[in-house]
């Protein structure tokens, strides 16, 4: 059994883990800096690789404290981290510290893609469901529909052509006052809403798998200015459902392409939405299939995941080169 | 005592290894912001060089700026890795009196301005007395190079100029009539060797950054992922 930690600073959140190669997760450490970006209703780079770097060293000693390791002699086998994609300025914190931290205990490290590494968190929660999976991999930077055949192995069958899922969710809820992040909010005031109280179009009904949400926000924005009588909660419960519905449509069309799929899988930061939890099982159990809806800990950013995915790929392909690069636009077609 | 020295703060990375047994040198491995490519890969190729390995570091000092943000960021993160990883001590020194630093040694003397290009048409500025000592005589701050340049011709005294930001803003600064322009690209690795071994360590090196994350953001922001 070999045992990986992991750093993860794409985007606010850094973070770290200890996990093993039986998918069993030593300690998963995260210190977000959210409230700092909260005035300006959206991540600020600077402001997150200022945090990145004040917080990197109290997290990985916590990560490896936590699962009972030696700070200065850990018995491990590899250093993980997240090489891309995200912001720039944080990506290198995470990457120059795990270099470092690898060239000191004399260890091998490896460059993780972040959007594999959400891939790889149903087995870490679910180790027992059955595949190939599914996945809607929904965050505010990405959303697509991957087809994983095995761990490691998958095939991205489509994804937003414009805004991400939470991207959307997070001008929409600007658009109507609400608090950054606008996700929770969003579904926090759609539970008292009525879905049908806006028209509002679904996109992308074609036969393919790509997705696009930037039409639907200015729907939003239209309406509104039309009808400025409807309830914010209405709103709030239109435009849900309209989002839930176009990726639940994709999700059933994708599934009776193939049926060899086992399991529905959601993954990123969406994931914590209840309208698409809902819309997943409720397919799955049509289907007779298996449903992954990860923890609150998961939807969001963490090393654990990393380090799953890391230990995956140092075992394929082997530990990087010293000199590997962060990549800010790294696609998950390219990671192989 | 076993020092290591780590240079990011400007488009150049350089790194110095000064070890018990007299071996001393400087490498500028890069000019144009690779740090997060060469910096680490270079660490080991020195190391070997030398014989040693990481855990035989008892120091390591790193410039936390003022310079380019990235590079700083690179480094810092790499020496409090290195720092972490092992317990070894850090030393914080600044790009300023690197480069004042370096001056001196190279023969300079009387008064100087060290200058930082910190891009958006400002430098980050200090001065120093050159004599026996380096002395500091003001804070680290940022200007514009016109208003160092006009500071300079209307008080008339001798100075001299280095840094990358002195050499990108010749043309600025060569308005000053009693000013001398001293070519040094990279804040002095061997001056920051010299101050590791002798500066007391600290427990937490920060970046000198000079200016606000929220002037720098300039409003952009991205989404959450
Ligand atoms: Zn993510």
């Amino acid at each position: 059994m070999s045992l990986a930690l992991a750093i993860e600073t794409s985007c606010d959140d850094t973070a770290a883990a200890v996990v093993d190669s039986s998918w069993h997760v030593h300690s998963s450490v995260i210190e977000s800096s959210i409230d700092q970006h909260r005035a300006f209703g959206g991540v600020v780079p600077e402001l997150a690789g200022r945090a990145h770097l004040t917080t990197i060293a109290p997290v990985v000693r916590a990560a490896l404290e936590g699962a009972g390791l030696d700070p200065h002699a850990p018995a491990i086998d590899v250093v993980a981290v997240t090489s891309g994609p995200g912001l720039i300025g944080s990506l290198l914190i995470g990457l120059s510290a795990a270099k470092a931290y690898s060239l000191a205990w004399e260890l091998p490290f490896v460059g993780v893609n972040h959007l594999e590494g959400h891939l790889f968190a149903p087995l870490l929660e679910r180790p027992e469901l059955e595949w190939p999976l599914l996945t809607l991999l929904v965050s505010g930077g990405h959303s697509l529909i991957v087809l994983q055949l095995a761990p490691g192995e998958h095939v991205v069958l489509g994804e937003t052509i414009d805004d991400a899922a939470g991207e959307a969710y997070d001008k929409v809820a600007r658009w109507l006052g609400l608090s950054y992040p606008g996700g929770p909010e969003i579904d926090r005031l759609a539970v008292s809403g009525a879905a049908d109280a806006l028209n509002l179009p679904v996109s992308m009904t074609g036969d393919d798998f790509d997705l696009s949400f930037s039409g639907l926000k200015t729907a939003v924005v239209r309406a509104t200015q039309k009808h400025p009588e409807v309830a914010l909660a209405d709103v709030a419960a239109s435009f849900q459902a309209a989002v839930a519905e176009q990726l639940l449509r994709k999700l059933r069309r994708a599934l009776e392409t193939h049926p060899e799929v086992r399991g529905l899988a959601l993954a990123g930061g969406v994931a914590a939405n209840s309208a698409l939890r809902r819309g997943v099982g409720e397919i799955a159990a049509d289907a007779g299939v298996g449903a992954y809806l990860p923890s609150l800990a998961m939807c969001t950013d963490n090393a654990a995941m990393i380090a799953a995915a890391g230990l995956h790929r140092f075992a394929v392909s082997g530990p990087s080169d010293l000199g590997l690069s962060a990549r800010p636009n790294w696609s998950l077609t390219e990671v192989s | 005592m076993n020092i290591l020295a780590l240079e990011t703060a400007t488009p150049a990375c350089a790194l110095g290894l000064r070890t018990d047994d007299g071996f001393e040198v400087g490498w500028v491995v890069d000019d144009d912001r690779h740090h997060t490519e060469v910096l680490t890969a270079s660490l080991a190729r020195l190391l070997k060089e030398a014989g040693l390995r990481v855990r035989d570091l008892d120091r390591v000092v790193v410039d936390r700026g003022p310079g380019l943000f990235t590079g700083l960021r690179v480094g810092l993160a790499t020496a409090l890795g290195l720092s972490e990883a092992t317990g070894c001590a850090l030393v914080g020194v600044t790009s300023l009196e690197l480069l004042a630093r370096g001056a001196h040694a190279g023969g300079v003397r009387g008064t100087l301005v060290s200058v930082v290009d910190a891009r958006r048409s400002e430098v980050f500025t200090q001065r120093f007395r050159l004599d026996d000592e380096v002395t500091a005589l003001g804070e680290a701050e940022v200007a514009t190079p016109r208003a160092v340049a006009i500071e300079w011709a209307t008080n008339g005294a001798a100075v001299t100029f280095t840094g990358d930001g002195a050499a990108r803003y010749r043309g600025d600064l060569s308005v000053v009539p009693n000013a001398v322009i001293e070519e040094q690209m990279v804040p002095s690795v061997a001056a920051a060797l010299e101050l590791g071994a002798r500066r007391e360590p600290i427990a937490r090196v920060e970046a000198l950054y000079l200016r606000e994350a929220d002037a720098v953001a300039n409003f952009t922001t991205r989404q959450r992922s």
